[in-house]
């Protein structure tokens, strides 16, 4: 199977860059980590076609997708990618059925270990099928996005965050299934994440970005403790306030005067928290009181 | 058949032939007014939306000058066809697609404006091509704009009269439809005729009103505003 993505291009928006030269070998998956900003999504969506600001060369193995101010070489269409969007995008008026059956209906034909039914028992589909997707949580349509993606039986798997709206105990399930379908099918997977053990888990190569550009780009195992060291150096102090284990979630309250304002999270944002000297570990968090108030003023 | 029911019959045809015509037309405007950033839509969009605020009589004046058999356009149609497209029932047809043109493209744009582009990309990473999206995407999440766009220029061109009366005249079985119908019965001082013929249409302009309402709710926005 054709493993190798060529980028080289960028694009220009207002206050944003995006500037890439890139050969990558996808034959391992590939894990894309950078701070708000820094081009993640963007560049998830330059190669999947939809970014027709993009200039420059993309191709995929032996096909060219993209030339010079042809983003349209090869459109999204015929590229063969599967997405998984940070925020689902289910076809709104649907059932999930009818979501799944949609991909089904287009996908690859080509042989893969990973049955239907298996992955929609993993993904802990099946009391959801008949449900219209307007009614599901977040994390149920992410899972569906996610289910929907794997039908396609994709050339190419493009995953931006796409567990960040389930808790931890469906993050590390589905972790775990991932991984061993990627071993078993060995689909080119570019996985964006924050969540260190998705990262560590799922991928063996990282690439991070910074403003645009690329940072760092090596193995997963020797980037990524460095990757957060960074981040634990911007970090802020807060005490744990409040916990409602049976959600998995906790009330911070900052020690610091305002390091960050409330309005620069959003309800379902992650954060790192580092209890002592333990190993890192992602949770979803609950926001302060006062900081959600101001989140819901804001809406 | 009476000369009522022969008018309550070609009303019928004039609105079917109208509408089903335009269903094709409007939907590709009404999508690139929905979609396009050019200069030129504000432009665009005010002269579909004109017959909204001209007064019949006015675009049925401008339009026997423009078709009349002695014009360049007209002449071309008579030459094509052999028939006029003034006084006749094809002139009657292309008149109320003009008259009636803003019925069907404004609740088209208003459901096209409401699919998300999102969406429209997800379905192409599922190797959805345009007219794929396009038949399995959008005309699902649409089809209430354009079952409200049918019924309002169904009964849109059931009522007109000025454009009727400029570009048709009143030639029985062939352009005299309802409101003329009518308006021949008041000239004539036969008010039970005038009376029936109104009452009907009264009734039939309420009830596709209502059932509009009723089926498009708050999607429907050119009477709401």
């Amino acid at each position: 199977m054709t493993m190798r993505l060529g980028i080289e291009g960028c694009l220009e928006r207002p206050q944003f860059r995006l500037d890439l030269s890139l050969e990558l070998d996808l034959t391992k998956p590939l894990g894309v980590l950078g701070s708000t900003g820094a081009g993640k999504t963007t560049l998830l969506r330059a190669i999947a076609g939809l970014e027709p600001d993009f200039e420059g060369r993309i191709t995929f193995g032996s096909e060219r997708w993209s030339e010079g101010t042809r983003f349209d070489l090869t459109p999204t269409h015929r590229r063969g990618v599967g997405m998984v969007f940070q925020d689902s995008r289910l076809l709104p008026g649907k059932t999930v059925a009818e979501n799944l059956t949609f991909a089904r209906r287009r996908a690859r034909a080509v042989a893969s270990s990973v049955s239907e039914a298996e992955v929609i028992r993993e993904l802990d589909l099946d009391h959801l099928m008949t449900q219209m997707t307007e009614s599901l949580s977040g994390g149920e349509q992410q899972r569906v996005a996610l289910a929907r993606a794997l039908l396609l039986r994709p050339k190419l798997l493009l995953m931006d965050e796409p567990l960040s709206a389930n808790d931890l105990a469906h993050r590390r399930h589905i972790t775990d299934c991932l991984a061993r379908w990627q071993t078993a099918d060995q689909t080119p997977l570019i996985y964006v994440s924050h969540a260190a053990h998705e990262l560590a888990q799922l991928t063996a190569q990282l690439l991070t970005l910074e403003s645009g550009t690329v940072k760092e780009l090596g193995e997963t195992a020797r980037l990524l403790p460095h990757a957060h060291a960074g981040d634990q150096a911007r970090s802020h102090r807060a005490v744990v306030v409040g916990s409602d284990p049976g959600q998995s979630s906790l009330t911070l309250q900052w020690q610091e005067a305002a390091p960050l304002a409330a309005e620069d999270f959003r309800l379902g944002d992650e954060v790192l928290v580092r209890p002592g000297a333990a190993e890192n570990l992602g949770f979803g968090a609950s926001l302060p009181p006062q900081a959600e108030q101001d989140e819901n003023e804001t809406k | 058949m009476s000369g009522d029911l022969q008018a309550v019959a070609l009303t019928a045809l004039l609105a079917g032939v109208t509408t089903l015509l335009l269903i094709p037309i409007a939907s590709p405007l009404a999508w690139w007014l929905s979609r396009s950033r050019s200069s030129m839509r504000s432009m665009i969009e005010a002269v579909v939306a004109l017959p909204l605020v001209l007064p019949p009589t006015v675009l049925g004046f401008y339009l026997l000058v423009l078709l009349n058999p002695e014009s360049t356009l007209g002449g071309m149609w008579v030459r094509l066809t052999g028939s006029s497209l003034t006084f006749s029932f094809s002139g009657l047809v292309l008149a109320s697609m003009i008259y009636s043109l803003p019925f069907m493209v404004q609740p088209l744009h208003a459901a096209f404006r409401a699919v998300p582009r999102s969406t429209l990309e997800v379905a192409a990473t599922m190797n959805a091509s345009p007219w794929d999206r396009w038949l399995n995407v959008v005309l699902p999440m649409t089809l209430r704009g354009y079952i409200t766009g049918a019924v309002l220029t169904f009964a849109h061109t059931v009522g007109e009269f000025g454009v009727v009366l400029m570009m048709g005249g009143n030639i029985p079985g062939e352009t005299r439809v309802v409101s003329i119908a009518i308006y021949e019965h008041v000239e004539t001082l036969n008010y039970d005729a005038a009376q029936t013929l109104a009452l009907a249409l009264l009734c039939f302009s309420f009830l596709s009103l209502w059932a509009v309402y009723r089926f498009a709710g708050h999607r429907f926005e050119v009477l709401r505003g």
